[in-house]
């Protein structure tokens, strides 16, 4: 059995955002729903000053808050990873938007809070999800963390990495390669 | 946007929109239950968002367009594309499509009329200009070439020399230097090189995508950039050392690192001596801008463009100056020099035609339709213009001409026939007041397929083209930007059926034509002219229909032309002409010497900045403006704010989300504005998409300004350009 990890290199990315309307095209989003988000940051004043931009989406925690809270079992952790929601069960108490530390989550028109769903049917066959796929600077890596030949697994061997939050204790599935 | 109050990991200023309730994305979500279990159909073809025309494969399901990926062999995109590219195949589907052939019956109201009542009224209303005035009264504007053949036969047919790019408002003092002092135009080999210098240069944000994705690769195997701009642009967040030169000066920095490379014997004298044409007589003109005198006038420390020059000789071959576009490369008035120090620095240091350095575009010799010939044509008079006419604009490209001055042409009573195709003046030209008046031509025809504001406020008729998934185009062989050995050919072709009564430009020439009573003036249709153009090509229609982009051996190679031993650039001499022949007027020698900004904001007056701009990576200037999936991106990430450098702004009491008014000689209007560290002081920095301002572009009404609101109609002397960023302006708070 797979098991999905995502490797982002930050330091790649120059903003801009082709990953969030990808995502949106794939996913048929409405207009006002984003699975992903860029968050920018200056640091240093002028002419001495650089950005940093990092890509934020559902972390696919192996310790998610927002499973625990939910009452209806409508949000769940599959054996591959992925963090689903099964709109049927929902009853839209929003308990998971209020524990998910990184805010992934938003009410789509049918009132269910969606996120970012790591496109599996992209996954199992080997292939990136949209985010990634249409990446130029080729921010994202998705891939099996089980299978020692993955792309994935070779980079995670080469770069150092840190987790948002790791204090949390939520145990992200996404790594993000420090500088 | 979400009401969420977003947590910031990075800590940064995130302000939050509330919008009002708008339809579902592609409005379609019956549509997406219905079709989830049926079969996608993969459609190729490319892009129209920008000229970089990205190869992509459009995803097809229930004869509705999906989505959009890059097509994987396309070296534009080589699998991968822009924000943009995804928002322009939604707009497929925007309710704000021009449906059907038009006509103005009033202010701002239009009636729809049928295409054969819109082809008699257009084309007895031409034929009596032409009886009247001459062909020569008679102007076609489009936003590049892709349609010239066509109107070339009907402006054979009536004797009009006055075929339009809207270039004069993006580029042209490029490509005019590259005329004139190489005959030819070479592209950076991102791939390979060590050393690449960005100077008011961002792909990144006027986007090439795999252009991004050679230019991250190379960084990793050790390739140094270095970004030379008055903003933090996009692509200056991945280089090495970003470098904040005052806006307008960027001659003054080629112009030292030239006296740095001569003066210091770090240029390649072999490559000189047997490729350059007018050496000693720039070198003599060179003196005298040493660093010291650059730095006054650039802001960049004498030692720092040292190291430039020193770090750009020692990477040569496999380093290049990137030979520009749009912003330093048409819009000062030293643009023009500015281009020709770019192609005298590579030469300077031997990069051309080296792998990592410059090389040229692959290309592909195609075939063509044998067409009978015109009979009778009429002799053309010169363009109305002025470019390439001794007297007016000698020195400016007559294959471009000048778009941003037809309304003057207008008022003179020189143009009385306009047809403006696949463009929108009056929203992406200088002073949209005084483009308005292009309206007061006796005929104006908008081709376009949304309500831009030129249709709204000029055009007596609306002809609607296909939409770009909707039609086929002659094939095109892809080049630019990017180096490549190998040719590629690429086709536009339809994705789904077109959804209303639109038509492609040729049945719309053919109508016109026909009503002329110039019978049979094309006698073929776009399928034949596809089979004729790649019969030589040993490859057939249905697979290049199948494949949408097809790869030939490569055919480029290393190496300084060469013919019977000597050099074989297309120039006078064969050679780098350091000299342009072209450019000697005025008692001039053609060598690019220090030419100072137009204008300057007085240092002493804390209001006064130099209005800039540039590309938003998520529009393609206001060409995307009206897409309501972008807007969210805009609205989302503060796109329509001006920017301003921290301290200028603190100096004025302005914070980011502040109103200002923001007044040049010809104009006054408010925007929010950015507080920022990742800009010149001097320099106040609009993107290029904003201010739409036609009432039926729903989504792009009222959003914003644009900097063309502020300049008033100028032409550079040398390329024709627009020259959009001389310009001061002043800001202040609002109320002050």
């Amino acid at each position: 059995m797979a098991k999905y990890g995502l490797l982002v290199f930050p330091e790649r990315c120059t903003g801009c955002t082709a990953c969030n309307i990808a995502c949106a095209s794939h996913n048929q989003l409405g207009l006002d729903v984003s699975y992903n988000r860029l968050e920018f940051l200056e640091k240093g004043t002028y002419p001495y000053v650089k950005m940093e931009i990092l890509p934020v989406q559902c972390q696919h925690c192996d310790n998610a808050p927002c499973v625990s809270v939910c009452p209806t079992q409508a949000t769940y952790k599959r054996e591959d990873g992925i963090v689903e929601i099964d709109a049927d069960k929902c009853i839209g108490c929003k308990y998971c938007m209020a524990a998910c530390p990184y805010e992934a989550r938003q009410l789509n028109e049918k009132r269910v809070p969606e996120k970012c769903r790591w496109c599996p049917e992209m996954l199992e066959k080997g292939e990136q999800p949209a985010c990634s796929a249409t990446c130029m600077n080729e921010v994202r890596l998705f891939g099996d963390l089980e299978d020692p030949n993955s792309q994935l697994n070779k980079e995670l061997a080469k770069h150092e990495v840190y987790q948002l939050l790791e204090a949390k204790g939520t145990k992200p599935s996404i790594f993000y390669v420090k500088k | 946007m979400t009401n969420l109050s977003r947590r910031t990991f990075l800590k940064a200023s995130a302000t939050v929109v509330a919008a009002g309730s708008v339809p579902a994305y592609f409005g379609f979500s019956e549509f997406k239950k219905a079709a989830t279990e049926e079969s996608v159909k993969k459609v190729p073809t490319f892009c129209h968002g920008c000229t970089s025309y990205c190869g992509i494969i459009a995803h097809v399901k229930n004869e509705r367009v999906w989505k959009v990926e890059g097509h994987p062999i396309h070296l534009k995109s080589s699998g991968r594309i822009c924000a943009r590219s995804h928002g322009m195949a939604a707009y497929l589907y925007s309710k704000d499509r021009v449906t059907g052939p038009m006509k103005r019956v009033g202010e701002g109201k239009f009636e729809p009329i049928s295409w054969n009542q819109a082809f008699k009224e257009i084309g007895e209303k031409l034929d009596s200009i032409v009886k009247q005035y001459t062909g020569n009264s008679v102007l076609w504007l489009e936003h590049g070439t892709h349609r010239k053949s066509y109107v070339d036969r009907l402006f054979d047919t009536i004797g009009s020399p006055n075929f339009t790019t809207q270039y004069s408002t993006c580029f042209n003092a490029k490509t005019n230097a590259w005329l004139q002092m190489t005959g030819t135009s070479l592209n950076g080999d991102h791939k390979n090189a060590k050393y690449m210098i960005f100077e008011g240069r961002n792909f990144a944000g006027g986007i090439i995508p795999n252009g991004m994705n050679h230019i991250t690769h190379a960084k990793e195997n050790g390739a140094k950039l270095i970004v030379i701009d008055p903003r933090f642009s996009e692509i200056a967040k991945i280089a090495d050392e970003w470098i904040p030169i005052k806006p307008g000066t960027d001659l003054a920095f080629r112009l030292a690192m030239a006296n740095v490379l001569i003066s210091e014997n770090l240029y390649n004298k072999t490559f000189v001596q047997q490729f350059v044409d007018g050496f000693s007589e720039f070198k003599r003109m060179n003196m005298g801008y040493s660093p010291e005198w650059a730095e006054p006038i650039t802001g960049v420390n004498a030692d720092k463009i040292r190291e430039i020059a020193r770090d750009f000789a020692k990477y040569a071959p496999q380093a290049f100056i990137e030979p520009g576009w749009h912003g330093l490369h048409s819009h000062y008035v030293n643009s023009t020099q500015t281009s020709q120090m770019g192609i005298i620095l590579n030469a300077l240091v031997g990069n051309f035609y080296e792998k990592g350095g410059l090389m040229p575009s692959a290309s592909l010799q195609m075939g063509h339709l044998d067409l009978p010939a015109i009979e009778n044509m009429p002799e053309k008079g010169a363009r109305i213009d002025g470019a390439g006419v001794t007297g007016k604009y000698r020195t400016v490209e007559p294959s471009r001409g000048i778009a941003h001055i037809t309304p003057l042409l207008v008022q003179q009573g020189l143009a009385k026939a306009v047809f403006i195709c696949n463009y929108n003046p009056l929203r992406t030209a200088p002073d949209p007041e005084e483009q308005k008046k292009i309206k007061d031509a006796e005929l104006v025809v908008s081709i376009n397929i949304d309500w831009n504001e030129t249709s709204y406020y000029a055009a007596d008729y609306i002809l609607p083209e296909h939409y770009y998934l909707e039609r086929l185009e002659h094939p095109q062989a892809v080049s630019g930007h990017i180096s490549h050995d190998n040719p590629q050919l690429a086709l536009r072709q339809p994705v789904i059926k077109p959804m209303y009564d639109t038509k492609n430009t040729l049945d719309m020439l053919k109508g016109i034509a026909d009503a002329m009573g110039h019978k049979d003036l094309y006698p073929f249709t776009i399928e034949q002219e596809v089979e004729a153009a790649i019969a030589p090509l040993g490859i057939t229609f249905e697979q290049l229909k199948k494949a949408g982009t097809l790869e030939f051996p490569a055919t480029v190679k290393p190496g300084f032309p060469i013919k019977k031993g000597k050099p074989a650039l297309p120039t006078l001499t064969g050679k780098i002409q350091f000299s342009a022949d072209l450019f000697k007027i005025d008692g001039k020698l053609g060598i690019p010497v220090w030419v100072p900004p137009l204008v300057e904001p007085d240092p002493k007056n804390d209001h006064e900045f130099r209005l800039i701009h540039g590309k938003q990576p998520w529009h393609s200037h206001a060409m995307t403006t009206n897409i309501e999936q972008l807007m969210k991106l805009s609205e989302k990430y503060q796109g329509t704010f001006m920017w301003l450098n921290a301290s200028r702004a603190r100096k004025l009491g302005i914070k980011t989300g502040d109103t200002v008014t923001v007044r040049s000689n010809i104009a006054k209007k408010k925007v929010q504005v950015k507080v920022t560290e990742l800009l010149h002081p001097e320099a106040a920095w609009l993107p290029s998409t904003y201010g739409g301002f036609s009432p039926k572009n729903r989504t792009a009404n009222g959003i914003g300004v644009n900097f063309n609101d502020f300049i008033p109609i100028m032409v550079d002397p040398l390329s024709g350009s627009t020259m959009a960023q001389e310009v001061v302006v002043t800001v202040a708070k609002e109320g002050n």
